[in-house]
Parts: structure tokens; sequence; C-alpha cells
């Protein structure tokens, strides 16, 4: 049997597993949490989207997770890539309510597109006014929508767009406290405002080919003794529409090796922008950020001190329910444009990508997607590498 | 009208057809090499195996090229004082680099000038070292990156095959003298590698032929431009000069690449397939002709051949590289007046010609061609020769236009 076969086999075993698996999946309680866009009104909550499906839990207390499995033939430049079969996200979550104003949330995440475990939430939250809350402990950063909701069931693509994956690092979570809250009328302005470890050396020092801040995601305590600044101010104007700025702002480096000064303190700055709205039928969304990064001058001209990178995706349901007697069903198509400039200080070291999908939700619980990609890596020559795939996908809460 | 409208919508969503469309979908795109992207034609490119491989050495050549494409890390290594961060980085795709990747080679005299950073400036270094600098009154040489496909050929070609076109008297009183960089290896290279054991050996590789084997050629890439240690060089590259010493400033114990991975490297170079030729037209028969009446070809031996070798497709074939591997005076105009082995400040390795056909694409449509880079074609590579190639540089330029541009075609088209 040939590779693309076993692929097929496989995706419509998996597909049939899946569509027997969502269309019995329940819902559990849902319990408090946060989320970073609460209805227009709404009190805040303490600790992942109220949403958010639970496989079991209490009046106090919820756990669940949710896990991704992906099948592809991913090719770079004509050649199939022999992992066909993988893990996209795999994720487990906890929390529970102390009291009515406290309460706590862990979470761990696996991500194919970083290939590291993340410690996403260890987070203690207390509730000040109904439109306050603060926290402290390890939590995703506010750095832009996809940070802040990734979790694989409710992703219209298999992977996160560059900008997600390559400047915000995606889950991106550290330690820290701050305030979050939400004001104005109709209390559609949303903000939050954080000191937490910030960036460490690792985007220069264990970063392959050039800066990569991902490699700099720094959540177990601050290496540098100097806290960064993260916050986001967004307004939420109705259901389906935000519109939101953040940013990071703090040191990286050490600036002692073995008690000798080696180098000044050097800063790192990354702001990301972000917007969802609805528009003929159809969700657009877009993500954009920018970083800044000083660079020591031993490693000038190796090591980016700009980069950037943008995705516009748009979303259409094609159909919702997709059968009649298919409560919460929906089949959605989606397509995206995405590209990340690695070093703007140079004609290559970038990634550009479109991907199109075709999705089956089984809301808000699990999602089986049938994608294609197309990406063209340039490397520091300015020299390309063509990749592509047809990926299946299934995800789903548990 | 609505009722009508909803049933046509419910036919195309019955879950068979859906799951239908969907399998024929994936299959589509499956099926269609164009959205997947496709496989350079075999000759195209730098980065291809030599035809005839066994399944053992095609493993070992995917090993080594993970590893020649490895960018080393701070964490991992890299520096304390280096010029780049990978073998990739230097050699684009495999091919020539870029004038900003070349290498700023010194010496004082015939000393290499080991005391103040030599024979190497190392421009780059991590927090905490001091990147090296020119120092005052040095005889300076830029190096481009030179390809590293076919290089596995070229360590094959028989010494004798190359002794054989020396002519260090000019005996023969065509005006060309070449004679081999004869070079004592470094220790490290044990006999059993070509060029090396005790004794001076033809150097091959570099532009003044002064690296005898692949082995060196790898460890010194690795010791010297990238500050990473191995088992054949453990003690660290420093910078002499600095006026910082800090302890545990490269966080990697020594040494940092194993013998394995060195050899997986140096496998990979030596299994590298020269890009195929363009195909032979009229014009560039013209062109061959012209490039032999010129005495081009005096240097740029078209085909040397290999002797017996361990990998089999090495050993006992033509290779057409257009070079006689052997030292020649390229006159002032391009001497960098700075000895390297028994190379004079005049003289210059010829350079092959092979893969000039698809040299620009893997440098944004540009060339730069000569030991510095500085010739951005190869009609100004030709102006530029002198010295015992004078008097072909001579005789290109009394060609007539047609003839010149018959001439570049042949070449370009190696």
């Amino acid at each position: 049997m040939t590779a693309r076969a076993r692929l097929v086999a496989a995706a419509a075993a998996l597909g049939a597993m899946f569509l027997a698996a969502a269309s019995s999946a329940a819902p559990a309680r849902p319990a408090a949490s946060t989320g970073p866009r609460p209805a227009p009104g709404a009190p805040l909550s303490v600790a992942r989207d109220a949403s958010t499906p639970a496989h079991g839990g209490s009046s106090w207390l919820s756990w669940g997770g949710h896990a991704e499995i992906r099948l592809a033939e991913d090719r770079v430049r004509g050649t199939s890539n022999p992992e066909w079969f993988s893990f996209g996200r795999v994720n487990g979550f906890v929390r529970t309510r102390i009291t009515p104003k406290w309460a706590f949330a862990g979470e761990g995440t696996w991500d194919r597109g970083t290939d590291d475990f993340v410690m996403e939430r260890l987070e203690l939250a207390f509730r000040w006014k109904p439109t306050l809350l603060a926290h402290g402990g390890i939590f995703p950063l506010p750095l832009g929508r996809t940070n802040l909701e990734h979790d694989a069931p409710r992703n219209e693509f298999a992977e996160h767009s560059l900008v997600a994956t390559q400047l915000v690092g995606v889950p991106n979570a550290m330690l820290g406290a701050g305030v979050r809250g939400a004001s104005g009328a109709g209390r559609r302005t949303i903000y939050e405002l954080d000191l937490v470890t910030g960036l460490s050396d690792g985007l220069l020092y264990d970063a392959a080919g050039g800066t990569r801040l991902p490699m700099g995601r720094n959540n177990y305590g601050d290496q540098n003794g100097v806290p960064a600044l993260v916050g986001r101010l967004a307004f939420h104007p109705g259901t389906g529409r935000e519109w939101g700025i953040a940013a990071l702002s703090g040191p990286y480096n050490e600036t002692k090796i073995n008690g000798v000064t080696v180098d000044g303190r050097r800063w790192a700055h990354l702001v990301v922008a972000d917007g969802t709205t609805a528009v003929a039928g159809f969700t657009l969304a877009a993500e954009a950020g920018v970083a800044f990064i000083d660079v020591p001058p031993g490693l000038n001209g190796l090591y980016a001190e700009d980069q950037w990178g943008a995705s516009v995706e748009a979303i259409r349901s094609l159909s919702e329910p997709l059968f009649g007697r298919w409560e919460n069903s929906a089949l959605r198509a989606a397509v995206r444009a995405d590209a990340v400039d690695l070093d703007r200080g140079m004609f290559g070291d970038s990634r550009h990508r479109i991907s199109a999908s075709l999705n089956v939700h089984r809301k808000p619980y699990a999602v089986a997607r049938l994608g294609w990609y197309y990406e063209i890596q340039r490397d520091r020559f300015d020299n390309e590498t063509p990749m592509a795939g047809v990926t299946f996908t299934a995800a789903s809460y548990f | 009208m609505q009722n009508a409208r909803g049933a046509r919508r419910r036919a195309w969503l019955d879950p068979a057809t859906l799951a239908l469309s969907a399998v024929v979908l994936a299959l589509a795109v499956l099926g269609c090499d164009e959205l997947l992207t496709t496989k350079p034609p075999l000759g195209e490119r730098f980065d291809q195996p030599l035809e005839g491989l066994s399944n053992g050495e095609l493993g070992q050549f995917q090993r080594g090229q993970t590893q020649f494409r490895r960018a080393f890390t701070v964490r991992e290594g890299l520096g304390p004082i280096f010029n780049n961060i990978s073998c990739a980085s230097c050699h684009s795709g495999d091919g020539r680099g870029r004038p900003e990747n070349a290498l700023t080679r010194f010496s004082r005299g015939t000393d290499p000038d080991l005391a103040e950073g030599g024979p190497q400036i190392q421009d780059k270094a991590i927090p905490g070292a001091e990147a090296e600098r020119l120092p005052i009154g040095v005889e300076v040489s830029h190096r481009m990156p030179p390809p590293v496909f076919g290089v596995g050929l070229i360590e094959a070609i028989d010494e004798a095959g190359i002794l054989a076109n020396e002519d260090p008297n000019d005996a023969n009183g065509d005006g060309i003298s070449g004679r081999a960089n004869m070079v004592a290896p470094p220790a490290f290279v044990p006999a059993t590698e070509i060029g090396g054991g005790a004794a001076p050996r033809v150097g091959r590789f570099g532009r003044k032929a002064q690296v005898t084997s692949l082995l060196q050629q790898t460890v010194d890439a690795y010791h010297q431009d990238m500050g990473i240690t191995t088992t054949f060089r453990p003690l660290e590259n420093t910078n002499p000069l600095s006026s910082v010493v800090v302890p545990g400033l490269d966080q990697a114990p020594d040494p940092e690449l194993d013998g394995g991975a060195v050899n997986d490297v140096m496998q990979y170079m030596r299994m590298l397939a020269p890009p195929t030729p363009g195909e032979m037209t009229p014009r560039r028969e013209q062109g061959a002709a012209l490039f032999a009446s010129a005495k081009c070809g005096s240097c740029h031996i078209p085909t040397l051949r290999t002797g017996a070798h361990e990998i089999e497709a090495l050993a006992d074939r033509d290779v057409t590289l257009y070079s006689d591997l052997l030292l020649h005076d390229l006159g002032d105009g391009l001497a960098d007046h700075r000895p390297d082995g028994s190379a004079d400040g005049l003289e210059w390795r010829t350079a092959p010609l092979w893969g000039l056909r698809i040299t620009r694409e893997f440098l944004n449509g540009s060339l730069f061609l000569l030991h510095d880079g500085r010739a951005r074609s190869v009609e100004e590579a030709i102006r530029l020769h002198g010295g015992e190639a004078a008097a072909a540089r001579d005789a290109f330029a009394a060609m007539t236009g047609d003839e010149r541009a018959a001439l570049l075609d042949f070449v370009e088209s190696r």
C-alpha cells in the first residue's frame, strides 16, 4: 500500500471515528473560566473561556483537554516527508473555583508547530469586581487573538499562522502577575496589563539560523532579574467582532557570565495587532506582528534585529447545521494567506504560505478538517524551497 | 421556490455525496504534483547525490546533509569567535557564496600570524568575546566560499594524473607553467585518507590548493568558520588579542562535534554530484573550439580521471571539471601577495568551471567569480586574467563579438 493510499484509508477511518465520537459527545458542565472575549456586558470570569467543554467535574472542579491528530502528505520540493501521522496538539487542563471570587487553573499543551511542551497555566485569579480581576502565576500572554484562543477543536486550520508560530510562539505563557478588566459602555473595551518574566536570551543563543523569538519563551523564572511588561487593549463592538493591539517589552539577556559582566541590557519588543469582523457572510480575521531585538554587536548581520509577519484569513459557513438532525454541526470553508520575514535586514530568511481548509464542526466539541497548504521558504541567500501538503486533521475535546 | 432551493441544498449535503467529494478532493490534490511541489530534474541542483550510490551510502548522504545544514546555536558551542553559523550559510545551495560571506585571510609575509589571530579573521563573537580585527600592515586575501559539489570527484582524481599536467619550468614553451601545491597534511589526517599521511601531498582544495584532504577542509571549516571544536581539533579558537577573558564563556563542552558527525558531513560533500552540463548546440560547439584555440583549456583542462576509490560511484571515471587543479601565476591584477603553503602571492589554483550553468539560480541571478567575487560575469573574469593567462585573455579580446558570445555561451553552459 502506498503512502497516499494509507493516508486516504486512514483519513476515512478516522473521519468515521470522529463522526461517531462527535455525534455522541455530551457536554459536561461548563466551569467558571476566563475568556479574552467576554460577551459584551458579561462579567469577567476566571481561568479559561466559559464555553470550553470539560471532561468532567463538579460545581467547584472541572478537568479536560483536547487533542488533535494529523495525517498528511507533506512534500518538500517534491519529496515526501515520511512522517505521515503525528499529533498536532495535546492539551490537558484542570480548573477549580475555590470561592466565588478565587479560582485556580492549570493547563499544559504540546504543540507540533513549536515542537514543545508548554505549561500554559498555573494561574490563581481573584475577581475584584465583575469588571476587574487580578491574576498571578503562569498564564497565556495576551499577545493577539491566536495566543489567547488556540484550542485545537476551534481552529479552522491544522497549523497556526506563521505570525503565531514564528513571532508570538503560540502557545506562549509566562510567569507573572497583573490585572484584566473591561470598561466603557457595555464593557466593550477589554484590557490586560501584566508584569511577566519576559523573553530570555534563548531567542538568540538557542535559535538555529537567526533570531527566533519563540526560542526565548520563558515561563518558569526570570533569567535576568528584570520583568517585562505585556498588555493588550481590545475593543469588542459585538459578537464576532474585535480589534486588539498588544505589546511585550523587556530586557532579554543576562549581563553577567560567571560573575563577569559581558554585555549591557538588551531589549526585545513585540507588538501584535489583531482584528476579527464579519463581512458579506464571511468572517475575516487578521493578525500582524513586528519585533525589534537589540542584538549584541558580535552577532550583528547573522541575527535579525527586525522581524514582521501578518496573516489574513476568511471563513465561510457553508451549512449550519450540516444535516437536519445533527444539531450544532457546521460545514465551513476557510482560506488563509500568511507571511513572516524573520530578518528585515536581508532579502531572504522569510516564509510565505497559503492554506485552504474544508471543515466539519461539531460545535464546540470537535472538528475534522481536510486542508491543503503551499509554502515558499527562503533561506538567507534568498533561495526558495517550495513545500506543500494535503492534510487531514481531527481535533476534539475530551 | 424556497422548498425547491432547500431540496437542492439537502441533495448536495447528502452524507454520501459529501464523503465522496472529500475523498475525490483529497485524491485530486494528491494526484496533482503541481499542487504539492515537484522534484527538480536530475542535474539541475548542487545538492544532489551521485548516481550509483548504495543504499548505505545514500543513508550517510542524508545524515551528512542534515549536519551540513545544521545551524549551530551559541548554547551548542558556536564561537566564541566565528564567521557563520552553518556550512550551508556560506555555500548557497551547496554552490558558491556571496561576497558578504567571503572570508578574510591574512598573514605577515610567509608567517600565518597566529599571534595576531591569523590566518583568518573571525569577525563575529558571542557576548563576552571580542571579534577579531584586521591587524595593520598584513597581507590580506578575501576568499569567496567555493562550491562544495563535486569535491569527492576532485579528491578521487589520481595524484599522478594531476602531476602529469605539471610544467613548472614551461618546458613546452607555451607560456603556461602549472605546478602542484605540495602541502604537509595536519597530523589528524590519517594516511588512509586521500591527501593524508606524513609526506607532503598534492593540495587540491582551497583557492591556492592549500588543503590536501576533505577531512582537513571539513574540520578546519568547523573550527575556523564556526568556532565548533571536533575530536580532530578539540581546543577552541580564540582571539589572542582579546582584552577580556571570561571563564566558561563557551557553554558547550569540547569537543562540540564528534568524529561521526564530521565524517557524515565529509561523506555528504564527497557524494555530491556536479550538475549536468548543458546541451551542446552548434554555437556551443563553436565556443568549445574557440575555448581550445585561445588555450583556455591549457589550464582549464576539460577532463581528469579518478582512480580507485572505496565509493564505487567515484572510482575510475572521467571528471569534466575544466581545471588542472594546479597553481598558475595570474598576474599582479589578481595577486593577493599572500603566500599559502608553497603557493606564492601571484598564484591561484585553476578554478573549475563546472556548475556555472545554474550558479546564478542560487545567487539571486548574480555571479561572483574569481577568488574574491570581484567579477560579475564570465567575460569580466576572463578580462581580469593576467600572468600566464594573459595570452588567452588577449586571444579572447581579439575575437569578434559573435565569437566571444559563442565562447561565453559554452563556458556558461558547463
